[in-house]
């Protein structure tokens, strides 16, 4: 009896032992792999790593481009329990209407957005309602603390901060930064343990030449001149001469780069270097550095253009007043057409070309920035007849502000055509330069003579006598040369009575020039002359600048000390 | 004989629970430090999370910073609330720094003291 219990008792356990030795088997050889990976599932989180754009600073560190960190509400249709009183209060809380809520709400599915990057009070009054199959994911928001200023060079970006415009746009490479996933282990209550490692993935921050000071001096002044003139639109460009940095760019319309979508697309567009325009009289540099360098012509040389028109291809082109005889200096000082056609005449199509396009004209300037367009000058086997009579007054030319202040700034660094550009430096989120976008050489295109000659026929502009007296600056004198263009209207294909675009561009102070700047006002009411729209816009804006940089004035700049030696 | 047996007995005898001590010991002390390395993980966990909430305030508190200080608001804040203007440049004086002007200072160089 003993024997045969002692039978059924040890078969019962090799049995058992077998089953256990079964599952086992199951569990560790047959189902490991599925059973190992829904562990894995269970144990470990995975998480997106945090994608930030860098940051953009001006010139003296001031930032103008940085992220906020902010929450963005989604659901999951399957578990989400939303009856028309929670629908009511969420659409309450995020004010809006219950229907425009709801119709995010997809019929099947396990994720949908239901609003992006909301603010922090809204998320909190959400969160308070305790909807089950809402939750809430961090993303980053791209926030330009200064507004409007800067607004087009700095660009903006889309809803999963894609790059649109300006520099976010084109510096796109840098500012932006690739992602990957984080693994955290967790407990079974969903605790997740450290993973030691960093969350957040920095883009490379950009260092802008913009000073902000400036570039809000400047926004001002344009702000005042539009209201004043009321414009259709106007650009400035404050340039340093001998290096091409970009210290302020601004134009109107603008817009806020927060919220881009609330203008029209034409209120977006950086007119400084996207749109062209026939420059005018700003042109008659071209024509005159010419003649000096192909020694056409010297500072005292005389033309006759007492007859106060000229006939150029059957089309006459008249001076607005008649000047009798002037030498070439008075010339430019008092902007005469007559004068300039006959010189440009005597320098033939083919060495104005030249010369043109020596100096950038049809050319992109290179500039650091999306959009820029090229203006154009036509090659002299297509000019018309006469067309030898508009070249030379900046007529039958297409050139961007951008250009012209180019030309200028080689006057006044004597000679050198600089490349204009917005970015100096490059640099990593821990500090380190990584590039320096600084040009290393310059291409001098005219003789330092020839800059230096022109240097004082262009200080003549701005003195008794000249069309830009009134962009004179109190203290130190101004170099520069007025503009007043003709607009073609586009359904006659003739140049408009009404319309006009006013200009001035010059450099200050002129002999040792720290800003090169120019002014365009299109369309200005009740005044058209360029020296008398743009040039007092330049004056105050100069006048302000140059007390912002703390530069003293020229000739009377240090008085007698005032300290006592006793 | 009977002594060495008596005295193989009293080394065994102690030795054999000081092992067995030994290895409960050093179970016990992994099986605390690796309950000790887990509870500073979750801690670490928790100061992470608070890192990333601190850096979220920082952002927003540096947001707020750089628009608060910009050109325009300083401008219209100072002007309106202080009386402040922009510095006329003509108003403003350059003092270039000359030898001859610096203040008075009385020497106390004892060589000038003595009489000739």
């Amino acid at each position: 009896m003993n024997k045969k219990r002692a039978v059924i008792l040890s078969t019962a356990i090799v049995f058992s032992f077998f089953a256990v030795y079964l599952r086992l088997t199951d569990l560790m050889i047959l189902s490991h792999k599925r059973l190992s990976e829904k562990a894995k599932l269970q144990h470990i989180k995975v998480e997106d790593i945090h994608v930030r754009r860098g940051i953009i600073v001006d010139r003296r560190g001031r930032e103008l481009a940085l992220n906020l960190e902010l929450e963005s509400l989604y659901c999951d249709p399957e578990n989400l329990k939303l009856d028309n009183e929670g629908a009511k209060k969420l659409a309450s809380a995020m004010s809006k209407e219950p229907k425009i809520v709801l119709a995010k709400v997809p019929a099947e599915g396990r994720f949908a957005w239901i609003a992006r990057k909301l603010e922090d009070d809204t998320a909190e009054k959400i969160k308070e309602l305790h909807i089950k199959g809402l939750g809430f994911l961090t993303e980053a928001k791209r926030f330009y603390p200064k507004g409007e200023l800067a607004s087009h060079i700095l660009g903006f970006v889309g809803v999963e901060n894609q790059p649109l415009e300006g520099v976010e746009l084109r510096y796109d490479t840098y500012l932006k930064t690739t992602g990957g996933k984080v693994f955290f282990r967790r407990d079974a209550s969903g605790r997740t343990l450290s993973s030691g490692v960093d969350i957040e993935a920095k883009g490379n921050n950009v260092v802008l030449t913009i000073d902000e000071g400036l570039q809000y001096l400047v926004e001002k002044e344009l702000d005042k001149a539009m209201v004043r003139w009321r414009a259709a639109a106007a650009s400035v460009i404050m340039m340093d001469p001998f290096t091409g940095e970009i210290l302020a760019l601004a134009n109107r319309p603008s817009y806020n780069p927060n919220s881009p979508g609330s203008v029209s697309i034409s209120d977006r567009r950086n007119r400084a270097i996207t749109d062209c325009y026939e420059p005018g009289s700003t042109f008659k540099i071209i024509i005159g550095v010419a003649s000096i360098e192909e020694k056409v012509a010297k500072h005292d040389t005389l033309f006759d253009v007492s007859k106060g028109s000229i006939d150029a291809g059957g089309k006459t082109i008249r001076d607005v007043h008649k000047y009798g005889i002037l030498t070439f200096k008075e010339v430019i000082q008092k902007s005469s057409n007559v004068g300039s056609i006959t010189i440009g005449m005597k320098l033939g199509k083919e060495r104005i070309y030249k010369y043109a396009k020596l100096l950038g004209i049809g050319e992109k300037t290179g500039i650091d920035l999306p959009g820029e367009v090229s203006g154009w000058i036509r090659p002299p086997e297509k000019w018309s007849g006469t067309s030898i009579g508009a070249i030379p007054i900046g007529q039958e030319v297409a050139a961007t502000p951008l250009q012209m202040l180019r030309v200028y700034s080689a006057i006044a660094n004597g000679g050198f055509l600089v490349r204009p550009h917005v970015v100096s430096e490059i640099i990593s989120p821990d500090g380190q330069v990584l590039s320096s976008l600084r040009d290393k050489e310059v291409k001098q295109i005219i003789s330092s003579k020839t800059a230096e000659t022109f240097k004082d026929i262009l200080k003549s502009v701005v003195e008794e006598g000249g069309t830009g007296r009134s962009a004179s600056v109190e203290g130190d004198e101004v170099a520069g040369k007025t503009g007043t263009a003709q607009i073609i209207n586009p359904k006659t294909k003739r140049y408009s009575k009404e319309k006009y675009v006013s200009s001035f561009v010059g450099f200050v102070p002129a002999d040792n020039p720290r800003l090169a700047m120019i002014v365009v006002i299109y369309e200005p009411k009740g005044q058209i002359y360029g020296g008398v729209v743009a040039a007092p816009v330049f004056r105050d804006i100069a006048n302000q600048a140059l007390s912002y940089l703390n530069i003293p004035r020229g000739k009377d700049a240090y008085e007698t000390p005032l300290l006592v030696a006793k | 004989m009977i002594k060495t047996g008596n005295r193989r007995n009293m080394v065994s005898f102690i030795i054999k629970p000081l092992v067995i001590a030994f290895l409960l010991f050093s179970l016990f002390g992994l099986v605390w430090l690796r309950s000790h390395v887990v509870t500073l993980e979750y801690n670490l966990s928790d100061l992470e999370k608070k890192k990333i909430e601190c850096l979220k305030e920082r952002k927003m508190l540096l947001a707020a910073k750089a628009n608060i200080l910009s050109f325009g608001k300083v401008e219209a804040s100072l002007s309106k609330n202080q009386g402040f203007v922009f510095p006329d440049r003509i108003r403003v004086i350059h003092v270039k720094k000359q030898k001859e002007s610096l203040p008075y200072k009385a020497s106390l160089d004892k060589k000038r003291l003595i009489k000739p």
